[in-house]
């Protein structure tokens, strides 16, 4: 009945961790491992880190928070995973309703800034400009990941039935209007015995800001340096020959109605329209196809990420995919309210764990955090204090 | 239809329902009428307020650049004004006289009894929200205009030059359609209404000197129902012009000048919804500025509607009903 | 024999003479042309519902196997959790849009009864801005209404109200208007040689004679506050939960279409489907049932 791609095994994250603690030691030593595995349990190969031994408890009491209700607003791709998560936590902690709405992570930053909602849900966490805007007097701001997702590069083929394979200078030469046709020879060349037809190629990209958009033109930026040069950004300024369609389902619509066209989306609108996409060269010179395995590899590559340093695309390891990110929750360290404090941080506390919100998050075509990152997590919103200093998140 | 009476005094009231006096019903209307000046003046300042610090920032000659590209401080409006205008060109060419023949029909030349279930059925495409227009335009319209009516277009009227462009889908002319479609029923439902109320004598008077149906409609009642006809027409162009949503999704947003009614384009609406959740600053401002550019077309293209009927107003038989 | 009727030197016989002579000249001519230009008006009108059967079609057929007891019962669940439905934007959709026509209804109307009676500049005025208003982008009324009244109070149902009156006021006023002076200045004349004030000739004369006119306008502009979104997307902020009190962040039916027919799910987009298929046959059943209260209302005045 539901669109869902049931192949992947539930639990591989707590498959993964268990097996990662026996190797903790050595694999926190090594940057990547070199061992390639078969397509379900790839995580274990380059290992996110192990999740806190404390994290139970902490789940526990995170479903104790004070009842009441909450808004929260931002970004549309997470709204699907929010909506999810927050009802599954309100089903076992009935007193408290969490009401988020996907306005777009520019609304959702701007109603934080007035001090419209307590929380607030962003692709590209809060540059210098915006932090600017929060007052002084409202203390730090906080940023955590929240959910890790991956962008497709979908296309229509009329007749082609093999998968494309491209790479970051070819990618570049597609949507910058340089390469104009299928059967340019950049193309051909990365798919010996393929036979692509002459036609025009239609870029599809997004009309409106997106951290979709933003994602895509990192990987294009940190894969083709030389060659792109039109910048990392949630807004770019497309070449004239690029169709503009506000949304990713917009984008993805325009696709599959437009052939020989090209675009990228959101991975979970690449699987849940069963659309054809490319497999995509990643920095050790693999092809590797998108799927929440592959974008899991890549994530694991790099645990360390801060709102000042959050890209992850085109990162090492063999079955890595490069075009992932993350999506981020922001709030204010010093919260003016204890109550509403307490709730913030206990929900979210819950929403980015493993045996929270986490665990939904590959039914609905997400990723899961990697542990080392839900970790980190935790220990940012240990730091949140309520109005006489008290600390939150209690166990 | 209303009973006569002897003519009663108007101070007694005895055995009558009151009415206001004609002071106080007057007084009441133009308050309604000042509570709607005030409302539409709140609208003006509000957004010019908004839209003040792009005009003090960067003067007034940047809604004429012909790039929208903020990260480089350009915030030409030219493409959307353009965009705008042949966009809602195309609907209104083709929405007035379909329009109007369609409300002709209704009104004169279907049976009576079919009549309610035709206009009912005209109406409804005025319930489809803008959204699903959006969705239809893009999954079931643009397939078929770029696999058969824009190449059609484009060679047989191909040598007047518009056009010449390349054809990836969303276009101008798809959305002009989307837009006419959308603004149908209200010209339709609103003409059909005022050519209904013509005064039977004036018709029968003109038949009765011979006149075929069609002359009577050209030299009786649609000079009679102008006025109406101007407001159905106004109120469908208004639509045409503000349309937010579907215009966005099946156009292409290209924020360059169109060259050609097959390519991609992009309106002034478009350009606020796409990028007012996630602009700030200077480029938050241009926008309201742009909304205020809109403003002022839709003050031009008003002026110009009013103009043209007051000046073809002089000619044709017909005495204009009630006003 | 007409010689032995008219009177020698009479122009007007003369000239009726002459007309009909004329006439009967041309009569295959204009008879032809006359076909010709009704029958482009027929063409016309089966051109007009082309397009409906083509997107109501579309509608129904996405649409209708949204609607099941969940649909009209359930809220908003998220994805993955079976038996959702759209009961919470079904009542936002009903609050927002009731409160919003009894103010604009009103309002409009007799703004549009002021217009029709006057004649000064102050309503030539007015009657442009309406004009103007009815072309303002709905987007931009949705700004407003958040700058307005979000920003000063909070989302909630009355700021979309607001926003849907805004969009809804120039609509009724101009087609009220517009129905208005359609009642004949025989009829008004006829009723003030009898006595009555104007607040009654309004009453019993003009408002009944118009009705038909008023309602289409009506019709129209509730149709078109039933359908708008983006006034809405930046008003009432949504809410996955019932919600009946207009102070507070409501769910409307405009809004889950936006929002659903943008998820990757297609469960949920079908949802989005059938809650513009709820929207078309809602307008279908307010058309019918205003046509036949005007009916109704038609025989009680005579």
């Amino acid at each position: 009945m539901y669109n869902r791609n049931v192949n992947h095994p539930k639990n591989s994250r707590r498959t993964a961790t268990v097996v990662a603690l026996g190797l903790a030691a050595a694999a926190l030593l090594s940057a990547c491992s070199s061992s390639s595995s078969t397509a379900t349990t790839t995580t274990t190969t380059s290992p996110g880190g192990t999740l806190s031994a404390s994290n139970a408890a902490f789940i526990a009491a995170d479903l104790k928070a004070p009842g009441g209700s909450l808004e929260a607003s931002g970004s549309t791709f997470v709204q699907p995973f929010f909506n999810a998560a927050f009802y599954k936590y309100t089903g076992l902690n009935q007193a408290l309703q969490i009401n988020y709405q996907g306005v777009g992570s520019g609304a959702g930053i701007t109603a934080f800034e007035n001090g419209s909602v307590p929380f607030a849900a962003s692709d590209v966490p809060m540059a210098a400009s915006d932090l600017a805007k929060v007052p002084a007097s409202s203390g730090p701001v906080i940023q955590i990941p929240d959910i890790l997702g991956g962008v497709a590069v979908a296309y229509n083929l009329p007749g082609v039935s093999a998968r494309i394979k491209l790479d970051g200078p070819t990618l570049a030469g597609i949507f910058d209007g340089t390469i104009k046709t299928w059967n340019a020879s950049q193309i051909t060349a990365l798919n010996p015995g393929v036979s692509l037809p002459s036609h025009t190629i239609t870029p599809e990209v997004r009309a409106d800001s997106s951290g979709t958009t933003y994602i895509f033109t990192d990987y294009l930026t940190s894969a083709s340096p030389t060659t792109w040069t039109l910048g990392a950004s949630k807004t770019i300024a497309w070449p004239a020959s690029a169709v503009q369609t506000p949304k990713n389902s917009g984008v993805a619509a325009s696709i599959l109605s437009s052939p020989y066209s090209i675009g990228y989306v959101e991975l979970s609108y690449a699987i849940q329209n069963k659309m054809s996409y490319a497999a995509v060269k990643n920095a050790a010179g693999n092809y590797v196809v998108p799927s929440l395995n592959t974008v899991a590899a890549d994530a694991d590559q790099k645990t360390s990420v801060s709102p000042t340093d959050f890209s992850i695309v085109n990162q090492p390891g063999a079955t890595s995919y490069p075009i992932s990110g993350y999506s981020w929750a922001i709030l204010l360290q010093k919260q003016t309210s204890a109550t509403t404090g307490a709730q913030v941080v206990k929900v979210l506390d819950w929403t980015t764990h493993t045996g929270g919100g986490q665990d939904l998050a590959t039914g609905l075509d997400y990723v899961a955090l990697p542990p080392a990152v839900q970790n980190q997590n935790r220990t940012q919103l240990l730091t949140v204090t309520g109005p006489t200093g008290q600390t939150l998140l209690t166990k | 239809m209303t009973t006569v009476e002897a003519p009663v005094p108007r101070q007694a009231g005895r055995g009558r329902r009151w009415s206001l006096p004609d002071k106080g019903y007057r007084g009441m209307l133009a308050v309604t009428a000042v509570v709607f000046g005030a409302l539409a003046v709140w609208f003006l300042v509000s957004v010019t307020i908004q839209a003040e610090p792009a005009f003090s920032t960067l003067g007034f000659g940047w809604i004429f650049g012909g790039t929208w590209n903020p990260s480089h401080g350009q915030y030409g409006l030219l493409p959307f004004i353009l965009g705008t205008l042949e966009s809602t060109a195309i609907a209104v060419v083709l929405a007035f006289p379909i329009g109007l023949g369609t409300a002709v029909a209704l009104a004169f030349l279907v049976p009576s009894r079919v009549r309610p279930i035709l206009s009912t059925t005209v109406e409804l495409l005025a319930a489809v929200p803008s959204v699903v227009y959006g969705l239809w335009g893009l999954i079931v319209l643009a397939p078929v205009f770029r696999s058969t009516v824009e190449p059609f277009l484009t060679s047989a009227l191909g040598w007047t030059g518009l056009f010449n462009g390349p054809d990836n889908g969303p276009s101008l002319l798809l959305a002009g359609v989307i837009l006419f479609i959308m603004i149908l029923p209200t010209m339709v439902a609103i003409s059909r209404d005022v050519l209904i109320v013509v005064p039977n004598e004036q018709v029968e008077g003109a038949r009765a000197l011979g006149a075929t149906r069609w002359q009577v409609l050209r030299k009786v009642v649609l000079p009679g129902a102008r006025t109406g006809i101007l407001g159905a027409f106004t109120l469908a162009t208004g639509r045409a012009l503000g349309e937010t949503v579907a215009v966005a999704m099946v156009i292409g947003n290209s924020p360059y000048i169109a060259h050609s009614l097959n390519s991609s384009a992009a309106t002034i609406p478009s350009l606020i919804v796409n990028n007012f959740g996630e602009s700030t600053g200077t480029e938050l401002s241009a926008l309201f500025g742009a909304g205020l550019v809109l403003l002022l077309i839709g003050i031009l293209v008003n002026s110009a509607a009013r103009w043209l009927v007051w000046s073809t107003g002089h000619e044709g038989a017909g005495v204009e009903v009630g006003r | 024999m007409t010689a032995l009727l008219e009177s020698p030197a009479d122009p007007s016989v003369e000239r009726r003479r002459a007309v009909r002579e004329a006439a009967a000249s041309t009569l295959r001519r204009r008879k032809l042309g006359s076909q010709v230009a009704l029958g482009v008006c027929w063409l016309f009108l089966a051109i007009a519902v082309v397009p409906l059967i083509a997107v109501v079609y579309y509608v129904i057929l996405k649409g209708l196997p949204a609607w099941s007891v969940d649909f009209f019962t359930h809220s908003t669940t998220p994805e993955g959790v079976p038996g959702g439905g759209a009961w919470n934007a079904i009542v936002g959709t009903v609050v927002i849009t009731v409160i919003g026509t009894a103010v604009a209804v009103p309002v409009g109307l007799l703004c549009g009864l002021f217009l029709a009676e006057s004649q000064g500049r102050a309503a030539s005025a007015l009657r442009f801005t309406a004009d103007v208003m009815t072309g303002i982008p709905s987007i931009t009324v949705g700004i407003f209404g958040y700058i307005a009244i979000v920003r000063n109070y909070h989302y909630s149902g009355l700021a979309g109200s607001f926003a849907v009156g805004f969009i809804m006021l120039p609509v009724i006023i101009r087609a009220g208007e517009t129905a208005f002076r359609g009642v004949p200045r025989s009829l008004n004349e006829a009723a003030m040689a009898l006595g009555a004030r104007r607040a009654t000739i309004a009453r019993k004369v003009v408002v009944p004679t118009a009705l038909p006119g008023v309602i289409t306008g009506v019709l129209l502009a509730v149709a078109r506050g039933l359908g708008e979104t983006a006034p809405l997307l930046l008003t009432i902020f949504g809410n996955q939960y019932l919600e009946w009190n207009p102070t507070k962040p409501m769910a409307a039916l405009p809004t889950l279409i936006y929002s659903y027919s943008g998820q990757p799910y297609a469960d949920l987009v079908q949802i989005a489907w059938g809650a513009a298929l709820l929207l078309v046959v809602v307008v279908l059943v307010l058309s019918i049932g205003s046509r036949l209260l005007a009916a109704y209302l038609r025989k009680e005045h005579r």
